[in-house]
């Protein structure tokens, strides 16, 4: 058989990469390639347009204001229309703070200014006069993922969810979408919208191959991915989940993948 | 209206444009011009370590403009990928265009050699007569590029001949003439194919230094004593980078600082103010060993300091500690953001360390060292006692500290008797 392939667009990198987010792509990189899947990762930026089927998996990391207003007018195109239909056709993405906000359907900044976003996401956000910050723990919800996701949180705007998506899990510990209903990022498909940066993806590799799953059963036939050792992921994610929350946790980190 | 292309910011720089391009050196070189641009009082626009393509400099540019799209710098200093320098040529207009050299070493990338040089002159070929190029002598291929271009050309090189190399490598690029092909006769050779050359055939002359190093003494890893000769004036410089390399680094530096107008004390300052940069490491002996602690808190420093590091071989003694107290910042993603990608390839062993080691580990893994080469000791006090079981006597051992666990690892060595307690606050 071909090797298999896993087509990654990486959104903006120069632009909305702040706190490690790069660090979500090196991740799914590295994880194909320790399983002989050849993963080619392509920068669109500023101005370049995207073909929707050129692409398995989307990833979008967060930026400062002046970059999500350069990149909220650049969505504001064709090309924010382009990943929608990538997403609706059952493409992977993965958004995390500032580009999560930008996909959803606005973001109204707390100085004044109004954002449109790519209504990509059921999610409305506005900007608050406090930041929270902090390490976070969430019960992910996710099928085939199910579990504990750890990370950071740092972000001004509080997201509420619409009826046209799902939260991706539960805080117990931290603030999520809004520091109020206890949710955390948001599923429509296989896209997901998190405020967990931090480099979410290399502390959390469950998520990281759900996605690569998820990306390549589209084009290949197979049930699940080979196994691969993880005991320096699962160390970090124990050590990051016992320094949020305190205590060691009994909840099993990771529930076994599979495809049902 | 706010400026939105590449071209309306760049073309709001009061100083204007440089461009630093080449296969080696640009880093250094513009971190250098850049400290002697500070020392002048302007303040340099200035792209990422690696960030060399059009999207980097565009980013660098939008990132250091205020919210009307003004820069908030005086001159732009940038690194070009030699593939780019063509296109950066076009777009940014740039007042000068330093080379530093050609090497093979991506041709993957870039095709021959030659073909490289060919498109590097096309770009050359923009200029006006206004702005200035500077070119590497030492370099042939380098050296004889800018002949179609109305811009003026200059030249640094090396001038002292007691520091040269036996023979040609078999390895060496450029060995030929670009203008007639033949063989080049090499009299003298300092590294790689740098050196002083001419063509038997159609007497190709290697060109006349504007800037040179005409004294030099390499003291090893902590440097060297460079003297240069410009049409300006002639300087003692102490310059605390190691290797021939650097010496022609510097001269591109110190080259580039002069035609734009720098006086002699701020290219001084510059390289002072350079050279400390890594001397703030601190060597201390420790049980037939060099500790050599580096304060390493974000991603801008931790990519200095592994840039010098590659200048100290491979097949490293490793420690890095990564702690997350409040001094440190509690968020450790910004681990993601240092090219640690750099630093897999010069380890022995590494040993990731600190409130965080298990993060620092993950990092390392993926940034491709062999896990066999790892080592996750959080308490430092054993992951100093497991790096000095695991080196060799004489050898050092790179300690890239986060500052709170600098500050750990001065009290651990006050406690363990090996230096005196004048560290302690």
């Amino acid at each position: 058989m071909a090797q298999m392939q896993l087509r990654i667009c990486h959104l903006y990198p120069e632009l909305m990469n702040i706190y490690g987010d790069r660090g979500n792509v090196i991740s799914m990189a590295k994880r194909c390639l320790w399983r002989d899947i050849t993963a080619i990762v392509t920068d669109i930026s500023l101005g370049e347009p995207i073909e929707p089927t050129d692409f398995d998996f989307f990833f979008i990391g967060g930026g400062q204001d002046r970059e999500q207003i350069l990149v909220s007018e650049d969505l504001s195109r064709e090309k924010g229309q382009a990943i929608r239909q990538a997403v609706e056709e059952g493409a992977g993405l993965l958004s995390i703070c500032g580009g999560y906000q930008l996909l959803g359907k606005y973001f109204l900044t707390y100085t004044g200014e109004d954002l449109p976003g790519v209504s990509l996401f059921d999610v409305k956000t506005v900007g608050g006069d406090a930041r929270f910050i902090g390490n976070v723990a969430v019960e992910c919800d996710l099928e085939g993922a199910r579990g504990m996701l750890v990370g950071f949180e740092n972000h001004s705007g509080r997201t509420r969810l619409g009826s046209g998506c799902r939260p991706l899990g539960k805080v117990l510990k931290g603030y999520g979408n809004n520091g109020e209903d206890g949710t955390e990022g948001c599923v429509y498909k296989a896209a997901l919208g998190t405020y967990l940066h931090g480099s979410l993806l290399p502390k959390n590799p469950q998520l990281a191959d759900w996605f690569i799953l998820h990306a390549l059963q589209r084009r290949y036939q197979l049930e699940e991915l080979p196994k691969l050792d993880d005991s320096y992921e699962n160390t970090a994610h124990e050590a990051a989940l016992r320094l949020t929350l305190g205590f060691r946790s009994r909840i099993s980190s990771f529930m076994p993948l599979s495809g049902k | 209206m706010r400026p939105q292309t590449l071209e309306e910011i760049a073309s709001l720089l009061p100083g204007g444009c440089v461009l630093v391009s080449g296969t080696n050196g640009k880093t250094t070189t513009s971190n250098l011009l850049a400290g002697m641009l500070r020392a002048g009082g302007l303040q340099p626009v200035h792209n990422k370590v690696g960030a060399n393509l059009i999207t980097g400099i565009t980013a660098a540019l939008a990132q250091s403009s205020d919210r009307r799209g003004k820069p908030r710098g005086d001159i732009g200093l940038f690194e070009v990928d030699e593939a780019t320098l063509p296109a950066a040529i076009k777009r940014l207009t740039p007042r000068l265009v330093i080379l530093t050299n050609l090497f093979r070493d991506q041709l993957d990338r870039y095709g021959e050699l030659e073909s490289l040089g060919r498109k590097i002159e096309g770009g050359l070929q923009e200029l006006g007569g206004d702005a200035c190029i500077l070119l590497n002598a030492d370099d042939p291929l380098v050296a004889s590029l800018g002949n179609e271009s109305k811009a003026k050309k200059y030249y640094y090189g090396i001038e002292y001949e007691e520091v040269a190399e036996g023979g040609l490598r078999h390895a060496a690029d450029s060995k030929n003439c670009r203008s007639c092909g033949e063989k080049l006769a090499f009299s003298v050779n300092f590294f790689g194919h740098m050196g002083k050359y001419s063509c038997p055939q159609c007497g190709l002359e290697r060109p006349t230094v504007d800037f040179a190093a005409t004294g030099i003494e390499l003291k090893g890893a902590t440097g060297s004593q460079v003297d240069v000769s410009t049409p300006q004036s002639s300087l003692r410089l102490a310059l605390g980078l190691p290797g021939l390399y650097n010496v022609q680094n510097l001269l591109a530096a110190l080259g580039g600082a002069e035609l734009l107008g720098l006086e002699t004390g701020h290219i001084e300052a510059g390289v002072e103010d350079y050279s400390t940069a890594f001397g703030r490491g601190e060597r201390i002996p420790i049980r037939g060993r060099t500790l050599f602690l580096v304060l390493s808190k974000n991603p801008t420093g931790f990519n200095e300091v592994i840039r010098t590091l590659r200048a100290e071989g491979r097949d490293l003694a490793i420690i890095v500690a990564l702690n997350d107290r409040i001094a440190d910042g509690r968020d450790v993603s910004w681990i993601w953001d240092v090219d640690f990608e750099e630093l897999a390839p010069l380890a022995r062993f590494l040993i990731a360390s600190g409130t965080r080691a298990p993060d620092m580990a993950l990092r390392m893994k993926y940034a491709g060292l062999d896990t066999a080469k790892l080592q996750v000791e959080g308490d430092l006090k054993k992951a100093l006692d497991k790096a000095i079981e695991r080196s060799r006597d004489g050898e050092t051992i790179y300690a890239l500290t986060t500052y709170t666990a600098t500050l750990d690892m001065r009290r651990l060595l006050t406690r363990m008797g090996v230096v005196a307690d004048y560290w302690e606050d």
